[in-house]
């Protein structure tokens, strides 16, 4: 561990340039009556504008770690600056009130209507009535709820997905710069709680706040994180990119947690988003060049339908098959057994291309990971 | 003379005594609810950490203590206590009232006590996340969702309270109890028993209208959210 206290543990490329929003220096938490510390000496930044991922095993002190950003929980000792400002020592209340704050289920309040639910930080800090209301359906049509139907119910007569996304709604309320989010959608069925994953990469595409969250779900980490911090009982294991954590653990402890065995397993955290992708051309062209990319043929509305041609190889004899962008590469395995083809276009929302991902590439490309690691 | 008759010569002092039966109940029961709840919200606290001590050792052992005492309390006869008091503060109304107020604590402490320790854990821990104080969390959030909780207990409690003030006539507190009382006492005389049934169906009419008047008082006060 680096024993440095004014900078992140891991340097990564993204971090590069952008402002520390949160900052934890040697901060360390002992719970009374017990020996040893349940968060010892971490160092941690988190730049502006970015999803941190804190993940690891149950009582690795990620959600103690969370809540001592907002200090429900007071840390023992260390240092916590929230945009260059020492919190340590600030009173609490006023302090969360700058700081938005979700959990499981939403806590929403259950004698408030929704309404009041999401008014509750702005009519603390003393906005005017009509400026809550007007913020409160704002922040319902941003979460996906249309205001008219949703504002005057109450928590009881909403489902799970919909109190989480008016959780989240009542944490973005008086628009706190940073928010933290305690296992939001734990509680929630996988398929819902897949689109409220993507739903809430679009707000923060939106709002880009500074965001801590924690997950106990390696997906959810490698979704949703810019950035993710793998805890093992109280110490900071590896804090980097979710391909680096993924491609190389930084010790036996990640590489166990990611499951580094299971290659398998790891074709399903890595989106097709995240990788380098082989061009694709659908220009005539191409036609010719022998060394050069795979060219598709598209119909009138730039849907690929078939290959024209293939560099090295008989392209009548190989099938066009898809997979869309959004997709991991297990997704990609996936497509190209099944068409027995060694080769698949990528295509985005709309179904035009915007890569090829090879049957061979994807092997070596695995395998030189693997080495590295 | 039957039982109309008696009930048609006597209104007058019946209608008085059921009045006074209704307002001494109401009063015991009002100042025994304000000094229970706020007892119970005075020392409710988190959970106090066994490992720490701290302020919320003091609450709890208020909290316990109070409770084991009150209950006690409401297991001494009425008719003991009531005699108990009588060299204290004497004959009539404010003996009555005392000692209605004593039996009314323990059910209204133990509700208030229950109602606020059963809130969602979930809900409260989001509103100290959200930069709720102790003060404002404890009445706009923890009050308003153990309201059901403790107005049913205050509810039950005005049922015990109706019969016990009956046992203040000893005393001369007011109320039904002094029909009833008079009418034992002299059983078998011209239309005592009368008495004692003119007694017992009003208290039913008083327990009747504290009913009506709970129903409405949930209806008002119990949020929307969270009304069955």
């Amino acid at each position: 561990m680096s024993e440095t206290t004014d900078q992140p543990v891991v340097e990564t490329p993204q971090g590069a340039g952008k402002p520390d929003m949160i900052v934890l220096e040697g901060v360390e938490k002992i719970y009374p009556g017990s020996e040893a510390p349940a968060v010892s000496q971490l160092d941690m930044a988190i730049p502006q504008g970015e999803i941190v991922m804190l993940i690891g095993p149950s009582g690795c002190g990620k959600t103690t770690t969370l809540k001592m950003i907002n200090r429900l929980i007071e840390p023992t000792s260390g240092r916590i600056l929230l945009d260059g400002k020492d919190v340590t020592h600030v009173n609490g209340d006023q302090l969360r009130r700058e700081i938005g704050y979700v959990i499981q289920q939403g806590g929403l309040f259950p004698h408030f209507s929704i309404a009041d639910n999401i008014g509750v930080v702005p009519k603390m800090v003393g906005w005017d009535k009509q400026r809550i209301r007007e913020r409160a359906d704002e922040l319902l049509h941003l979460v996906g709820l249309e205001p008219s139907v949703f504002r005057d119910r109450y928590p009881r007569q909403l489902s799970g997905g919909q109190q989480q996304r008016v959780g989240v709604a009542r944490a973005l309320a008086a628009d706190p710069p940073v928010m933290l989010m305690d296992e939001p959608f734990g509680a929630i069925d996988p398929i819902t709680r897949d689109r409220l994953q993507d739903e809430f990469l679009e707000i923060q595409r939106t709002v880009g706040k500074t965001i801590a969250f924690v997950t106990h779900d390696l997906q959810e980490a490698v979704k949703l994180g810019d950035k993710i911090a793998v805890f093992a009982t109280g110490r900071l294991e590896q804090y980097d990119d979710p391909n680096t954590i993924l491609t190389r653990p930084a010790n036996d402890f990640v590489s166990d947690f990611v499951g580094g065995g299971a290659a398998v397993r790891r074709l399903s955290l890595l989106e097709l988003s995240r990788l380098e992708l082989h061009p694709i051309e659908t220009d005539e062209k191409a036609v010719g060049n022998s060394n050069g990319s795979p060219v598709a043929e598209v119909d009138a509305s730039g849907k690929p339908v078939s290959w024209r041609h293939l560099p090295g190889a008989d392209a009548a004899g190989v099938a066009l098959v898809t997979v869309p962008l959004s997709g991991t590469v297990y997704d990609a395995v996936d497509v190209m057994l099944d068409g027995s083809a060694s080769l698949v276009a990528v295509v985005d929302e709309e179904g035009r291309p915007q890569g090829v991902l090879h049957w061979n590439d994807l092997v070596s490309g695995l395998r030189t990971r693997e080495r590295d690691a | 003379m039957n039982f109309l008759d008696y009930l048609a010569t006597n209104s007058q002092q019946i209608v008085f005594l059921t009045q006074a039966h209704f307002l001494v109940v109401l009063i015991a029961v009002g100042i025994g609810s304000a000094i229970s709840v706020a007892l119970g919200l005075a020392v409710s606290t988190g959970e106090p950490d066994p490992r720490r001590f701290s302020l919320d050792w003091f609450a709890t052992g208020i909290r316990e203590g109070g409770l084991v005492f009150t209950a006690a309390l409401l297991t001494v006869p009425s008719l003991a206590l009531f005699a108990l008091f009588l060299p204290i503060t004497g004959l009539g109304i404010t003996t009555a009232i005392i000692v209605l107020i004593i039996y009314t604590l323990y059910t209204v402490l133990r509700n208030t006590v229950a109602g606020l320790t059963t809130v969602d854990r979930a809900v409260l821990e989001s509103a100290r996340g959200l930069g709720y104080g102790r003060v404002r969390r404890l009445l706009t959030i923890q009050l308003p969702l153990a309201w059901p909780v403790i107005l049913n207990g205050i509810r039950v409690t005005t049922l015990i309270s109706i019969s016990i003030a009956v046992v203040g006539a000893v005393v001369q507190g007011p109320g039904l109890g002094i029909l009833l009382l008079n009418g034992i006492s002299r059983i078998g005389a011209a239309n005592s028993f009368y008495q004692v049934l003119a007694g017992t169906l009003l208290c039913l009419v008083v327990a009747a209208v504290f009913e009506i008047f709970f129903a409405i008082v949930q209806r008002l006060t119990i949020p929307r959210g969270i009304r069955v």
